[in-house]
């Protein structure tokens, strides 16, 4: 578990470190792609709990999200449709969810451990 | 298994954290970059350095009325306000300025004359581009076609005739009277206006200027109308 916190400061502090920019017309494009793999990634943690984990279902959705993310906004800004919402909407309701039923399994966890 | 999954998880914390990372730099860009070279900023200290001077030395004036005020109010307030007063007039313009200074002479051009061209008024936009032109230089005076150019002057178009505070100025040709502080300031007057662009801008328009040598002595006719101070009211005494 330690490792892999490790490989998200190693993420950020590269980001910082090699100081990269994009241009600011794409920072919506990025957001909405750190949303999609932020929900991506606690997917996979829920179905890790739940003895689910599939590691193609995983890795493939952690692309196809982001793609359809920042496919779904760029279609919407040449459409002149805010289409961007509904994949803040989606993502973040699941992310919601998900972290609800991660919340749960660890509880119930802890419990087992102490009863 | 479980390293396989560690490993998965590490990776995509990884990418996550470098797109936060980048969306925080995009993000949070510093303003405008200084690309001043140290030409341009030594160029900005100098002028800084120029409004220092200019606000010091009008302190000190000021001080000096503050400090006439307070040594002899006792005496003879009157006079020290009357002195006060007349400072302001010279200032607004409201008097006769005797000092040297040079005469611009607005003509057709002698193309113009030639070629028999009508002879138009001068735009109100050329006459506001010269009268700029002069006022960079400072403690001026002028007049244009006899008309005192005060601060709160209006050069522009009414009813299709170039006026300066109101009044109509004549066709071509027509003198502009300058004053300065004193003969070198005039002087440098002289060469800014003979070798200036204005030129070119006042020929476009079938107009020269003829600048005439710096004069020792010239007086310009102080501001005609009435000055009105329409925002401007008496305070209360307390």
């Amino acid at each position: 578990m330690w490792i892999s916190i490790l490989g998200l400061l190693l993420g950020i502090s590269l980001g910082l470190l090699t100081d990269v920019q994009i241009p600011p017309e794409y920072a919506s494009y990025l957001s909405i792609a750190v949303l999609a793999s932020l929900d991506t990634l606690f997917g996979g943690i829920r179905a890790h709990l739940q003895q689910v984990y599939d590691d193609k279902v995983f890795v493939s959705g952690f692309f196809f999200n982001i793609v359809l993310a920042a496919g779904l906004a760029f279609l919407g800004v040449h459409l002149g449709v805010d289409l961007y919402l509904a994949a803040i909407f989606a993502f973040g309701v699941r992310l919601f969810q998900n972290i609800a039923v991660i919340r749960r399994l660890l509880l119930a966890k802890w419990t087992e451990k102490r009863g | 298994m479980k390293k396989r999954i560690l490993s998965r998880f590490t990776v995509i914390l990884f990418v996550i954290g470098f797109m936060v990372a980048t969306q925080y730099n995009t993000i949070n860009t510093s303003d405008t970059r200084d690309t001043r070279d140290t030409w341009e900023i030594r160029q900005e200290l100098s002028r800084e350095k120029q409004i220092h001077s200019e606000l010091l030395s009008e302190i000190s004036l000021l001080d000096e009325t503050l400090g006439k005020y307070t040594g002899e109010a006792a005496e003879d307030p009157e006079n020290i306000l009357q002195e006060t007063v007349e400072e302001l007039r010279i200032l607004a313009g409201l008097t006769e300025v005797t000092g040297s200074g040079i005469t611009l002479e607005v003509r057709p051009s002698l193309e113009a004359v030639a070629m028999g061209t009508d002879i138009m008024e001068i735009p109100p936009d050329l006459l506001i581009r010269l009268v700029n032109e002069i006022n960079r230089f400072n403690s001026i005076e002028m007049t244009i076609s006899g008309q005192r150019i005060i601060n709160t002057t209006a050069i522009r178009d009414i009813n299709g005739y170039t006026t300066v505070n109101g009044e109509r100025i004549s066709t071509p040709p027509f003198a502009i009277e300058i004053t300065t502080g004193n003969m070198e300031e005039t002087r440098k007057l002289f060469s800014h206006l003979t070798a200036s662009e204005i030129h070119d801008d006042f020929y476009i328009d079938d107009l020269t200027i003829a600048v005439s040598e710096p004069q020792e002595q010239l007086t310009l006719p102080p501001f005609g109308e009435d000055w009105s101070a329409a925002h401007l009211e008496a305070l209360e005494e307390e």
